[in-house]
C-alpha cells in the first residue's frame, strides 16, 4: 500500500492505495466519479476513460494512482454541470456530437486537453487527438464538429446562445437540443455500472472453453471456500424455467450439452469481483470437448452431429415466390450469379453487459428488482419472472450505451437476477468486454447463391436465391430475421419473379439476435452487387439501370405489397446531381496505383410490423404541463427529442414543460422495444393518440387546467394504443402485407483503392433519406450518420470470430482516423399513419451503405468482392486473379 | 389450432399452408391473431373472443375462476397498458399462482393470458 495525495476536481485529498489501483477505479469506486467510463477490459483500447492529469490526457485505466502522486486531476464533473456548462461540453451539445453518451466524457475531455494546447486545431489535429477515443454511435463527423465548435466558442468567435435554434420556428422540424444530452456531457447520466450501491455482492461466471461439449459434473467445493465467496449456484438451484432466449433451447445455467463457447454452466458470488472471478477460476467442471460444427455447410452435412440433440440442425425454413422465377430467368437476355457471405458481425455497443438485482422487501411478496441495460423493459421483465421463477419483478432501465439490436436479448439481467434470487443479497455483474462478446446475440451470417436476370432494355426480370442463415447455437430472432430479409429483399425495385429458399442452421457458433437492419443488410448485399452486375453486362449506367427499375405505384415488393407514392424514386433523383458530381471527379484517378470509384445502392426499410404493438399515457399535470409515460427506451437515437417536441407541438406548451418517463415497469405502459425502427411510428403515433383523447376531453368539458378538468369529473391521464392488425407474410410464399410503413434512400459511395496494399478507403458517403415529416433534423441526421459509418465497418473491416475477437483491437472498431466525409440530403414525404407523418430512420440508414461501397471498389479495380468484409488480402486476392 | 372452425370462420392456412397468422370471424368482426394464438390488436378483444379461444383450448366454458383471471387481466391492461406480473394476478385474483396456472392450458403465459387478450411481444421479432 502507498499514500498518495491527489488534487480531484479542485479538492486536495490523501489517498491509500494498492500499488497496482488505476485511477479509474479510484475515480469511480472510491471518489464515485462515474463520468469515466470503463469499456475495453482496463486495455487503453477504447478511450472512454479519458481523464486530465497534469493537463494532459490520460486513459485513467492504465493510469496507476501511486505514479502520480501530488497530480492535478480533471475529470468531465469538474469540467462544469448542467447549470453551469463548460463551453466544451455546450459545444458536444450543440453540434449533436451525443448519442448515447458513453463515449462523450472522454471525448469531451480529450478535447479539453486539446483546445488548451491547440486554440485552432485542423481536423488533422483533432483525428490525432481522439485516436485513442473510440465512438459507436455518430460516425465521429459531429464530434469533430464539435470541436471545432467548442474552439470557436473558446476563441470567443461565437457563443452557444447563438447556435441555440430559434424558440419562435416551432417544435416540429427543428434541431432542438436533445434533454438528456447534457446531462450526458457533464458525466451524470448513470449506465448501469454506475448506479451506486453498497455490499452487492459480485459475481463470476464459469463458462465453457469448448466450442462444443458435454457437461459431466460441477465440483465447487474448493471455490466455495475461497475468500470472500458467497456461494455457487448451478442450473439445480434455479427454480424457473432456466431458460432465457425467445426460444426454448437457450439455458440460463447449462445442464449437459455446451453448444457453444462461454455456455454457462455455474455462478460464483463473492464480496469482491476479483473474489469471484479467482473463485469461478477454481471450480472444477469435467468437460467432455466433442466435434464442433462450426458454419452451416458443416452443420448440414450428412452425419453432421446435432448442435441441441434431438433437434435437426436445419431448424427453419421458409420461402418467398413470386410469379416464376425460373422461367424469367431462362428468358432473360442478361443473367449474373454469385455466392454472396457477410459475416458474423458484433453489434459493439461501447458499453459492457453491466446488471444490478437485489429483491426489495423480504417473503412472497419480495420484488425482484432489475437495473440494467434493457430498451425492452416489460419483456424482459416478464422473461426474468419466467427464467428465474419469480413472480414479481420491476424492471429499472439504466442509461443505455449504444443499441443496434443487442440489447434485445436478455443476457446478464438473468445472471445478476438468478443470483439475487438465489443468494437473497444485491447482486452486480459486470462482466468483461470478451464475456460481454460471449453472452450476446450478433449480426447473423448470410450466405446467398443468387441469380438475377435483366431483359435487353435493362428491367429486372427475376431473382433466385438460396439463402442459408447461420444462427448460431441459439435461435433468440432467427426466424424473425429471415422473414425481415425476405419482406424487404427487392428493395425499392421492381423485380416481377422471385424465388427464394430460405433455410436457419443451427452451428456450434456465437448465435444471430436482433443487429440494426436486422437481415435486410445482409441480403440487400446480395440484390444490390447483382444490381451492379446486370448494370456492367447490359453496359449500362449503374444509376440509369437503377432508375428505370425502381418500383412504380401498383407495382409490388418481392412479397406482393403494393408499392404507395414509393418515395425511393424522388431519393434516386434528388441524388443523380451527386452521383455525376463524384464520376467526374472518380475519371482522374484511374491510372494510377491508387484509384478512385464510385458506387450506388438503395433500400426501401419497412417498419411497423403485424401484432405490434405500443401503450403511451399522457398526464395533464398540475402546473399546465404534459408528462408523457411509456417504455420508450432511448439509446442514443433521440426519443428524448421525439416525445418532447411532438407532445409540445400537440399540446402548444414549451418543452420544459413536457416530461417523459420511460425507465421504469411498474410506472410506464408497455410501448415495446427501441429496436426496429419503431418508436417514432408506433410510440410517436400512439402519443399522438394520447394526447388527442385528452384534449378531447379538455374541449368536450371546456376544462382549461388540470384543476378544471378534476372538476369537470374526467381523468387527467389518457392512454394512446398503436396496433398494426395486418396480417403479414405466408411463410411459405413469402407473400402478404408485412410493413404499414417504408423508409426510403439511397446512398453514393466514393472511394480510393490502393492497388499496391489492398487498401480501401472511403473518401464520403453522401444519403439521400426520405424518412417522411422530420421532428428534429439533426437527430436524424446524426442517426444517418453513425449508420453509414457502421455500413463501412460492415464492408471494410468488421468480422467477429468467436473465441478469437475479444476486444476492440481484435474487433477492428471504427476509429477517429476511419471516419470519412459525409453528405445527408432529407427528403420529407409525409408518411399515413406516422405521427404527423414521420416513420422511423435508426436501421434503415445502414442497409445501402455497404453493398455501395463494394461497388465503388468494383469500380476502382474492376473487381468484385462477394465475401465481405472487403480487407486488404481479400483485395490483393482478388487483383491478382484478375490479372491471372 | 384446428384446420377450420366453421363457427368462427378461421382461416388458418393460406395457398401454401404456411401461413403464420390466423383470422378469425368472431361476434361479426375479423379478428387477426399471430402463430401463437395471440391477438393481434387487442382493442378488439372480447368476452366473445375469450370464450372462443377458450372452447379451441378444450375448455368448453370458463368457470369462474377463468372468468376472474381473465376479467383481471384485462382490467390491469386497460388500465396500465401492460400485462400484469403473475405477482399481481395472484394478488388481485386471491387465486394461487400453482392454482392459476393449473385452470389454464398453457398455463399463465400461454392460456390465461391468450384468452385475455394480451399481445404476444412483438417488433423487430416477427418471425420468432
Amino acid at each position: 500500500m502507498k499514500s498518495v495525495n491527489l488534487t480531484v476536481n479542485g479538492a486536495r485529498r490523501q489517498f491509500v492505495v494498492d500499488e497496482d489501483r488505476v485511477l479509474l477505479d479510484l475515480l469511480r469506486e472510491d471518489l464515485r466519479l462515474t463520468g469515466a467510463k470503463q469499456s475495453c477490459d482496463r486495455k487503453g483500447q477504447c478511450g472512454a476513460c479519458t481523464v486530465i492529469v497534469n493537463g494532459k490526457t490520460v486513459r485513467s485505466c492504465l493510469t496507476r494512482v501511486v505514479k502520480i502522486d501530488n497530480a492535478e486531476v480533471l475529470t468531465v464533473e469538474g469540467l462544469g454541470t448542467p447549470e453551469n456548462p463548460h463551453l466544451v461540453q455546450e459545444a458536444f451539445v450543440l453540434a449533436g456530437a451525443i448519442q448515447c453518451g458513453y463515449c462523450t466524457p472522454g471525448m469531451i475531455m480529450a478535447t479539453k486537453a486539446l483546445l488548451d494546447k491547440n486554440p485552432n486545431p485542423s481536423r488533422d489535429e483533432i483525428r490525432h487527438a481522439l485516436r485513442n477515443n473510440l465512438c459507436r454511435c455518430t460516425g465521429y463527423t459531429r464530434i469533430f464538429e464539435a470541436v471545432e465548435l467548442a474552439a470557436r466558442f473558446l476563441r470567443n468567435e461565437a457563443r452557444p446562445a447563438d447556435m441555440m435554434p430559434d424558440e419562435n420556428a416551432g417544435q416540429i422540424g427543428v434541431s432542438h437540443v436533445r434533454p438528456w444530452s447534457i446531462l450526458k456531457a457533464c458525466g451524470l447520466a448513470a449506465f448501469s455500472a454506475d448506479v451506486v450501491t453498497h455490499g452487492a455482492l459480485e459475481i463470476a461466471v464459469v463458462r465453457s472453453p469448448y466450442h462444443r461439449a458435454t457437461l459431466g459434473g460441477i465440483d465447487s467445493s474448493a471455490a466455495e471456500k475461497m475468500p470472500g465467496v458467497a456461494g455457487v449456484m448451478t442450473a439445480a438451484d434455479i427454480k424457473g424455467s432456466n431458460n432465457m432466449g425467445f426460444d426454448n433451447d437457450q439455458p440460463l445455467l447449462c445442464t449437459d450439452n455446451l453448444p457453444v463457447l462461454g455456455a454457462a454452466v455455474a455462478i460464483v458470488a463473492a464480496d469482491t469481483q476479483k473474489q469471484a472471478l479467482a473463485a469461478a477460476a477454481a471450480v472444477k467442471v469435467d468437460y467432455e470437448e466433442l466435434p464442433a460444427v462450426r458454419n452451416a455447410m458443416e452443420a448440414m452435412a450428412d452425419g453432421a452431429p446435432a448442435v441441441h440433440p434431438g433437434k435437426p440442425n436445419v431448424c427453419h425454413t421458409a420461402g418467398q415466390i413470386k410469379g416464376d422465377a425460373k422461367a424469367a430467368l431462362e428468358t432473360s437476355a442478361v443473367v449474373v450469379e454469385g455466392d454472396f457471405y457477410s459475416p458474423l458481425i458484433h453489434q459493439a455497443s461501447l458499453e459492457p453487459e453491466a446488471t444490478l438485482a437485489y429483491m426489495d422487501g423480504s417473503g412472497e411478496d419480495a420484488q425482484l428488482v432489475v437495473i440494467g441495460r434493457s430498451i425492452w423493459i416489460h419483456q424482459h421483465a416478464q422473461m426474468i419472472q419466467d427464467t428465474v421463477g419469480w413472480d414479481n419483478v420491476r424492471y429499472q432501465e439504466a442509461f443505455t450505451g449504444g443499441q443496434f439490436g443487442i440489447k434485445c436479448d436478455l443476457t446478464s439481467e438473468g445472471y445478476a437476477a438468478a443470483a439475487a434470487l438465489h443468494f437473497q443479497r444485491p447482486v452486480r455483474y459486470i462482466p468483461s468486454l470478451t464475456e460481454s462478446m460471449w453472452l450476446t446475440p450478433k449480426r447473423h451470417p448470410f450466405r446467398m447463391k443468387t441469380r438475377m436476370g435483366a431483359d435487353a432494355d435493362g428491367k429486372i426480370t427475376g431473382l433466385e436465391m438460396e439463402m442459408i442463415v447461420e444462427n448460431g447455437a441459439y435461435t433468440s430472432i432467427g426466424p424473425g430475421i429471415i422473414e425481415r430479409a425476405l419482406g424487404m429483399l427487392s428493395s425499392g425495385y421492381n423485380v416481377p419473379n422471385v424465388r427464394v429458399d430460405a433455410k436457419l442452421v443451427y452451428t456450434n457458433d456465437a448465435w444471430g439476435g436482433a443487429a440494426r437492419g436486422a437481415g435486410p443488410p445482409q441480403a440487400n448485399f446480395a440484390l444490390e452487387s447483382c444490381m451492379n452486375m446486370l448494370a456492367d453486362k447490359l453496359k449500362m449506367d449503374a444509376f440509369e439501370f437503377r432508375r428505370i427499375n425502381a418500383l412504380q405505384k401498383g407495382q409490388t415488393t418481392s412479397n406482393g405489397q403494393e408499392a404507395d407514392d414509393w418515395p425511393f424514386n424522388g431519393c434516386l433523383d434528388k441524388l443523380k446531381p451527386e452521383y455525376a458530381r463524384a464520376r467526374d471527379e472518380a475519371e482522374g484517378f484511374k491510372s494510377d496505383t491508387v484509384k478512385r470509384g464510385v458506387g450506388l445502392a438503395g433500400s426501401s426499410f419497412g417498419i411497423g410490423e403485424p401484432g405490434d404493438t405500443s401503450h403511451v399515457a399522457v398526464e395533464l399535470d398540475p402546473d399546465g404541463g404534459v408528462s408523457i409515460y411509456g417504455s420508450i427506451a432511448d439509446p442514443g437515437e433521440g426519443n428524448d427529442a421525439l416525445l418532447t417536441q411532438l407532445c409540445a407541438h400537440l399540446m402548444n406548451i414549451p418543452r420544459d414543460k413536457v416530461r417523459i418517463f420511460t425507465r421504469d415497469t411498474e410506472l410506464v405502459p408497455d410501448s415495446g422495444l427501441s429496436a426496429g425502427s419503431r418508436q417514432t411510428y408506433m410510440s410517436g403515433h400512439a402519443l399522438v393518440k394520447a394526447v388527442e383523447a385528452l384534449k378531447q376531453a379538455m374541449e368536450e368539458t371546456g376544462a382549461k387546467t388540470h384543476d378544471a378538468l378534476v372538476a369537470a369529473g374526467k381523468p387527467t391521464r389518457y392512454m394512446g394504443i398503436n396496433t398494426m392488425s395486418h396480417t403479414g407474410m405466408d411463410q411459405k410464399t413469402g407473400q402478404g402485407m408485412l410493413w404499414e410503413s417504408y423508409c426510403h434512400g439511397a446512398q453514393l459511395a466514393e472511394v480510393e483503392v490502393d492497388t499496391t496494399t489492398g487498401e480501401v478507403k472511403v473518401r464520403k458517403m453522401t444519403a439521400v433519406v426520405d424518412p417522411g415529416t422530420i421532428i428534429n433534423p439533426l437527430a436524424v441526421t446524426c442517426q444517418i450518420e453513425g449508420g453509414m459509418d457502421m455500413g463501412a465497418g460492415m464492408a471494410l473491416r468488421e468480422e467477429y470470430v468467436h473465441g478469437k475477437t475479444n476486444d476492440w483491437h481484435t474487433y477492428k472498431y471504427p476509429t477517429a482516423k476511419t471516419a470519412f466525409d459525409m453528405k445527408t440530403i432529407l427528403l420529407e414525404t409525409p408518411r399515413p399513419n406516422g405521427p404527423l407523418g414521420a416513420t422511423g430512420i435508426g436501421e434503415f440508414t445502414l442497409v445501402p451503405t455497404h453493398p455501395a461501397i463494394v461497388n465503388a471498389i468494383e469500380d476502382a479495380i474492376g473487381v468484385r468482392i462477394y465475401d465481405m468484409p472487403a480487407t486488404p488480402d481479400k483485395i490483393l486476392a482478388a487483383l491478382k486473379s484478375k490479372d491471372a | 389450432m384446428p384446420e377450420t372452425d366453421p363457427e368462427t370462420n378461421t382461416e388458418t392456412a393460406g395457398e401454401s399452408g404456411g401461413r403464420r397468422r390466423i383470422v378469425k370471424r368472431i361476434g361479426g368482426r375479423d379478428i387477426v391473431f399471430d402463430k401463437d394464438g395471440f391477438i393481434q390488436n387487442p382493442s378488439l378483444w372480447t368476452e366473445e373472443v375469450a370464450q372462443v379461444l377458450a372452447r379451441e383450448a378444450g375448455i368448453q366454458a370458463l368457470n369462474e375462476k377463468q372468468w376472474r383471471v381473465v376479467r383481471f387481466i384485462r382490467r390491469f391492461y386497460v388500465e396500465q397498458g401492460k400485462a400484469p406480473m403473475n405477482h399481481k394476478i395472484k394478488v388481485g385474483t386471491g387465486l394461487s399462482l400453482m392454482e392459476i396456472e393449473g385452470l389454464f392450458p398453457g398455463g399463465i403465459a400461454r392460456g390465461a393470458r391468450r384468452l385475455a387478450g394480451m399481445p404476444m411481444a412483438k417488433g423487430c421479432a416477427a418471425g420468432s
